[in-house]
């Protein structure tokens, strides 16, 4: 790829192209020149995994990721985690248990449950609570959060 | 926050790597996980106008035998039940690095080159610039021991003690061509918190090599930090060891933390080897850490805490570690 040139990758199973400076942040090129704003921009700085992604299927902060590096792979955001129509079964679960409340949070926890679903589909509550230790909530308390996260493993998510 | 335009560079090997990094000495950064880097860049501290990303340098991943390659991410140690097994003060310290968010870009080699932090270094240009900056960026003083020679900025990464306590090495390429040297070399102990390192300009740190003789130590990294979720350490305390009933085969000792850089704590441990270390010599070795060791005021927690801290840590770093090797 030359210097101001192309941006190449498969965005929620869609192949993008997209005119991308070596200085663009992934989560900046999501939001501000593709208008995913799923994502959310928190802290911008790797603290609160609002703007948690699936590069190749690995949870990663877009907010410290250079999107140019994104090329050429693979990524899944919140909208791709949605299916067509309805929701997924960690949404749902997010739904059925009143895990959301301002919702800011909610995608990045929603992306980062959906990688450790995929991987530990039976995690114990202590592994849950590990895993999303780099998602911050001001409003939930987390306990929803958990016992949403148990749901969705509980129903095969 | 927008990044200000730098050029981006992509190697694919390692002498690649060192051929660029040559004829670009002095006006770059290599860019690996980019968790500690990219923050730095996103509050204007110390921009470089090219970044050397390490992700497509096949020789410097993996993991196996001993060997830790620099963009190994720690998520790939984290979810590595061996590493447990067979290095549990590594595994301990992995854990407590950052949040599994960050681990899962965060590599070996950046952690071991993590910039030193400062509660008036990691702050946004605006509030930097409404002090007058300091010596570590845009500045010509010191705001934590005022004066205008030395920065105290604290070294703070984690698994520097836990890879000293295991006696690892590390390889580094250069123009010169590859070398080794034990991992203590690596940091400048005559520095200070802005020239930390040993790595001549364009050197690229390609992996840490842990001996055989450190498969299967007993250890503990004990860290303290305000919010265990994500915080940096304050203190971190790496022990690894052997015991043979009551009496020591080996003890390794090293802290990270508090000072400019991590040390190891060789001169204190080797006399302990051969007898059982009674309570009274845990403490007196506990005591004699403390009292070499002197934070500042630069970090959350204030020094006099810390301080005090290293001695409850270091006791508690080796009790643990003790008790592991009887159970
Ligand atoms: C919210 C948050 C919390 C954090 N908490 C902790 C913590 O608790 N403990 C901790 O230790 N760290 C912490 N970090 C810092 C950082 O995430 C880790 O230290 C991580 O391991 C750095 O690795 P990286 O690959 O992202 O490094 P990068 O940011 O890519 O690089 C760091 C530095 O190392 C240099 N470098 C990297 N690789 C090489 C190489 N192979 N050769 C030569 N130079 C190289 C870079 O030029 C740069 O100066 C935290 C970061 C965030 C955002
Ligand atoms: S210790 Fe002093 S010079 Fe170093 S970063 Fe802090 S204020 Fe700046
Ligand atoms: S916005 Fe990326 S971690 Fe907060
Ligand atoms: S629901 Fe508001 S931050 Fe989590």
């Amino acid at each position: 790829m030359s210097e101001a040139g192309l941006l190449r990758m498969r965005l929620n199973g869609h192949p993008v192209v997209a005119p991308c400076e070596p200085a663009r942040i992934l989560l900046d090129l999501l939001r501000d020149d593709l208008h995913l704003t799923g994502t959310k921009r928190g802290c911008d700085l790797g603290t609160c995994g609002c703007c948690t992604v699936l590069v190749d299927g690995r949870p990663t902060l877009s907010c410290l990721t250079l999107a140019r590096l994104a090329d050429g792979h693979d990524v899944t955001t919140i909208e791709g985690i949605s299916p067509p129509q309805g929701l997924s079964p960690v949404q749902r679960a997010f739904v059925e248990s009143g895990a959301t409340q301002c919702g800011f949070c909610t995608p990045g926890f929603i992306v980062t449950a959906t990688a450790l679903l995929r991987d530990h589909p039976h995690p114990s509550r202590a592994e849950i609570e590990r895993a999303i230790a780099g998602n911050l909530c001001r409003c939930t308390g987390y306990t929803k959060i958990v016992e949403a996260i148990a749901t969705a493993a509980k129903d095969g998510a | 926050m927008h990044l200000d335009p730098f050029a981006l560079h992509r190697p694919t090997s390692v002498d690649e790597t060192v051929r660029l990094a040559g004829s670009l000495a002095g006006r770059f950064d290599y860019l690996a996980g980019g968790t500690d880097l990219l923050p730095n860049y996103k509050m204007h501290l110390n921009l470089r106008p090219n970044l050397i990303a390490l992700e497509d340098v096949g020789e410097l991943r993996g993991h196996g035998a001993g060997r830790f390659g620099a963009m190994e991410r720690l998520a790939e140690l984290d979810d590595d039940p061996a590493i447990r097994a067979e290095y549990p003060v590594l595994a301990d310290a992995v854990g407590e690095v950052a949040t599994p968010l960050v681990r899962a870009s965060g590599t070996v080699g950046g952690n071991l080159l993590v910039e030193t932090r400062c509660f008036f270094f990691n702050q946004s240009y605006f509030w930097r610039e409404s002090l007058g900056f300091c010596l570590k960026a845009d500045g010509d003083r010191c705001h934590v021991v005022p004066q205008k020679e030395k920065c105290y900025a604290t070294f703070s990464g984690d698994l520097a003690p836990a890879l000293m306590a295991l006696d690892a090495e590390v390889e580094v390429a250069g123009p010169a061509g590859r070398s080794r040297r034990p991992l203590e070399a690596l940091y400048d102990a005559a520095g200070d918190g802005i020239r930390r390192v040993h790595l001549a300009p364009g050197e690229l740190l390609v992996a840490v090599h842990v001996p055989a003789a450190s498969r299967g130590l007993h250890g503990r990294y004990k860290k303290l930090r305000v919010r265990p979720s994500y915080d940096f350490p304050e203190l971190g305390v790496a022990v690894a060891g052997r015991w043979d009933g009551d009496r020591v085969a080996s003890l390794r000792l090293a802290v990270g933390g508090v000072e400019p850089h991590p040390r190891r704590f060789d001169a204190l441990t080797e006399p302990l080897v051969g007898s059982a270390l009674s309570d009274d010599r845990l403490r007196a070795l506990a005591d004699e850490v403390m009292r070499q060791l002197r934070p500042v005021h630069n970090t959350f927690l204030l020094p006099d805490y810390r301080k005090r801290m290293i001695g409850v840590y270091v006791r508690r770093a080796v009790d643990e570690a003790r008790r592991g090797s009887a159970s």
